[in-house]
This record gives C-alpha cells, sequence and structure tokens, in this order.
C-alpha cells in the first residue's frame, strides 16, 4: 500500500511534466511509425525492387520491441542521472522510501510501461503469429531489459554526457539480436549472454521452452548482477 | 590560438567522456553490418549509415556537453574569460565534426568501398555535422534536463530528415535541396556514387554558408538564452 502511493505519486508527477510524460508516449510513436512503414513502404520496396521482407517479419518484430524497451530504459536513466546531480537520490536513501524504494519506484515506471508498450506493439504491428504466454514472456522480460538499462546507465555514468555515451553504446546490443543472421559463430556465442537474442529466440521459436527457460535466466541474471553493483556502489 | 587550445580542451574531453571509445565499436558495429549486406544494398546502405550516424552525433553530443558544463558553472566563467562566444561554439563543432569525419572515414576504408571521392566524404561529413551540432546548441536552449532536450530534438530531426525522402526524385524534388540535410546528403551520396565537381562545390559552398548562417544564430541564442537566460 505504502509503495502503491509512491507509485502514483510518482506518476502524477510524471505526467504533470509534459516532457516526460511525451517521452513515456515516444513508443507509441515508434510503433505507429514502423506500421505505416509495414503498410506503405514495404509493398512500394518489394513492387520496385522484387525485394520480399515477409521472412524478415519477426526480426521487425524484435526491433522494435528492443528498440522500445531500451529506450524507456534509457529515459529512466537519464531521470535517475538528474536525480543524482540533484542529490535526490541521496535524499531518498534516508527517508522512509529508502534506497531500495527508490529504486523501485524509478524502474518499475520503465518496467510497467515496457509491459504495456510490448502488448501495444505485438498487436498494432501484427505480423507475427505468437501464441498469448509468448507474448506475456517477452512483456515480463523486456520490462526486466528496461529496468536493467536504465540501471546500467546510473551504475556506470557519473554525469549526463557519458550518460549519453552510455545509452549510445547501450543502442548496440540491439545488434545481438540479429546474431544468427551474420552466421558468425563467435558473434553468437557472445549474443547468448545477453538479453537482446534471447528476445528474437523467443519470437522465432515461440514453443521451445528451453529458449524461455535460458531467457528468463540470462534476463534474471543481469538484473540481480545490476541491483547489486547498485548497493555496492550506494554504499 | 584561443580557439586551439580550446578545441584541444574540448578533444580531451570528448576522450575522457569516451566518445572516441564508444564510436570505435559503433564503427565495428556497422562495419559487421556492412560486411554481410549483398553488393546492391552495400552500395546504398554504407552512405546512408555514414550520413544517419557519425555525421549526426554532434546533435546527440552537444545537449549533454552544454548542460554539463551549465551545471558545472563553465557558462557563467565563459563571460568573463577571452574565450570568445563564437570561438566557444566553433570549438565543440570542429572537436564533434573530427570524430564524425574519423568514424566516417573508418566505417568507409574498412568496409571496402571502392572508388570513394574522399575529399567530397570528409567535407560531406564536416558540413553535416556542423549543421546538426549547431541545431543542437540552438534546442538546447531553455532545456534543463537531458530527456528534455532529447524531447526537442524529435521535431527538428524529423524536420531536418524526411525532405531528405525527396532525393528518391519527383517531379519538382530538386527544390528540397535548399534544406540543409538534403544539400548534405545528395553531397555525401555524390561523395560514394560519383558527382560532378561543380555540383560538389555548388554543395560545399551552399552548406559552408548555412553554417555561417547558423553561427551567427547560435551565438545569439547561445549568450540570449542559455548564458544569461533572458
Amino acid at each position: 500500500m505504502f509503495r502503491n502511493v509512491h507509485i502514483i505519486n510518482d506518476l502524477r508527477q510524471v505526467l504533470r511534466d509534459s516532457v516526460m510524460a511525451s517521452l513515456l508516449m515516444a513508443p507509441a510513436l515508434i510503433i505507429v511509425v514502423f506500421k505505416l512503414l509495414l503498410v506503405f513502404l514495404a509493398p512500394a520496396v518489394a513492387s520496385r525492387t522484387g525485394l520480399d521482407i515477409t521472412p524478415w517479419y519477426p526480426w521487425v518484430l524484435s526491433f522494435v520491441l528492443i528498440l522500445n524497451a531500451g529506450m524507456l530504459g534509457v529515459v529512466t536513466g537519464f531521470m535517475m542521472l538528474d536525480d543524482k546531480d540533484g542529490n535526490i537520490a541521496e535524499l531518498m536513501a534516508v527517508t522512509p522510501l529508502g534506497r531500495s524504494g527508490y529504486l523501485l519506484n524509478r524502474l518499475s515506471f520503465a518496467s510497467v510501461l515496457s509491459v504495456f508498450y510490448t502488448f501495444l506493439c505485438y498487436y498494432v504491428l501484427g505480423i507475427v503469429a505468437l501464441n498469448v504466454f509468448s507474448v506475456a514472456v517477452l512483456s515480463v522480460l523486456l520490462a526486466v531489459y528496461s529496468a536493467s538499462i536504465g540501471l546500467l546507465m546510473f551504475s556506470g555514468a557519473e554525469n549526463k554526457v557519458k550518460g549519453l555515451t552510455f545509452s549510445k553504446a547501450l543502442n548496440l546490443l540491439i545488434l545481438f539480436a540479429f546474431a544468427d543472421l551474420f552466421s558468425l559463430k563467435w558473434f553468437t556465442v557472445i549474443s547468448w549472454f545477453f538479453p537482446p537474442y534471447w528476445i528474437s529466440q523467443i519470437i522465432l521459436n515461440p514453443f521451445a521452452f528451453q529458449v524461455v527457460v535460458i531467457a528468463v535466466a540470462v534476463h534474471i541474471g543481469w538484473l540481480v548482477l545490476l541491483i547489486f553493483h547498485y548497493f555496492k556502489t550506494a554504499e | 590560438m584561443r580557439l586551439w587550445n580550446a578545441i584541444k580542451a574540448d578533444m580531451l574531453f570528448q576522450f575522457k567522456q569516451g566518445f572516441y571509445f564508444v564510436y570505435v565499436f559503433v564503427a565495428v558495429m556497422y562495419l559487421v553490418m556492412l560486411s554481410f549486406l549483398p553488393e546492391k544494398i552495400f552500395l546504398i546502405a554504407t552512405p546512408l549509415i555514414v550520413f544517419s550516424d557519425p555525421s549526426v552525433l554532434g546533435l546527440f553530443f552537444i545537449g549533454g556537453i552544454i548542460l554539463l558544463e551549465k551545471g558545472q558553472g563553465v557558462l557563467t566563467v565563459l563571460v568573463v574569460s577571452p574565450l570568445r562566444t563564437s570561438e566557444y561554439i566553433i570549438a565543440k563543432v570542429l572537436s564533434l565534426g573530427f570524430i564524425s569525419v574519423l568514424a566516417a572515414t573508418a566505417i568507409t576504408f574498412f568496409s571496402g568501398y571502392q572508388q570513394v571521392n574522399w575529399f567530397v566524404m570528409v567535407a560531406s561529413a564536416m558540413l553535416t555535422s556542423a549543421v546538426f551540432t549547431f541545431s543542437g546548441i540552438m534546442i538546447n536552449a531553455g532545456c534543463s534536463t537531458v530527456n528534455q532536450y532529447l524531447l526537442k530534438t524529435i521535431p527538428w530531426m524529423l524536420l531536418l530528415t524526411l525532405p531528405c525522402i525527396a532525393l528518391v526524385g519527383f517531379p519538382g524534388s530538386w527544390v528540397f535541396t535548399a534544406v540543409p540535410s538534403v544539400a548534405a546528403l545528395r553531397l555525401m551520396l555524390g561523395a560514394y556514387w560519383g558527382i560532378g565537381w561543380v555540383e560538389a562545390l555548388l554543395l560545399i559552398v551552399y552548406l559552408a554558408g548555412v553554417n555561417f548562417l547558423l553561427l551567427k544564430w547560435a551565438v545569439r541564442i547561445f549568450e540570449n538564452k542559455i548564458v544569461f537566460q533572458e
């Protein structure tokens, strides 16, 4: 109940800030842009060049899902970096909310929105047939991914500029989702350790239980490591 | 001398913040991607990648740099230092442009792209980078957080990138060359696909002129809105 009140207050605060509210709406814009590209541009390219992109649809869905989750994570990361600059994070640590409460409040935004946008993206794009269970698993994993990106930025960057450098580097993680396309064994092996690879694997193999298990393990592993690092550096 | 020192200081700062390091990774990732593309798509994708990432990196980074320096009180010191505002801005534009040129050259060279007009490519990367960095400085006015800045860049990016579709070609599409980003992309594509020297020279002169006007505008906005916060 206590935390619900904080979450609702934070939500009100974010919605009052038009900038934050707009940024949190940005994934919706990306989904619309990709829908328009698929409806108008893809047939035009196919008729002009004969290039049929339908076999690539699972990769397109992976790209948009990871892009949105990553973006929400980056927005949260910058929000937390601003808190760091204003010593708000330190202030929160001595309130009843505590360090973990602060972390939960900040990261839950990106995560809750990631769940929502995963479902929205899947149904609006409508380019890959998945069962509801797979979409639900994807939404939870992408929520964890968002939180991990936010935490990575907060723990790794000491200022806004380093935050931008970090976000640039973190954007590159999306490439791991396409590791299988490159047919490079070493690249695929490296990709196994990164969440984006497993997002695309679930989309490609929605009925493979072992893929889901490994995906969950990799995502949770990253999150636990980052939370551990956060508390260690905060001490 | 003041300008040169400012450029050196900015480059050192950017190095310490990991700009060069991150662009090594960016370049490697793009090279891996490009190596898997069929020849026909590779020829189109290379100039588009060079234009869309290394050339516009200034817009992405300048917002954070100015906000950080504002927070650290650097801009307040700037007012009483011998360094002119224009020199401060030019140092930022040139130092970020240097990374753009370096990344663009590395991607092009190691991708094995044949018959590149290197002079036009370097000029295009530098001039494009300057256009976007100047835009970033102007967008920064009134921003107090990076999220605010990133949000404000969205309409500018749409305004600058959407007209580039005109390069696909339709009746009267040449009019869009007046948009600096379209002129810059035309020049960049010319560096890879071939371009007449008259057209290249006209585009370079045009973009240099646009950058001069943007510098004047950026100095005014920077002094009024960012330093003195009128």
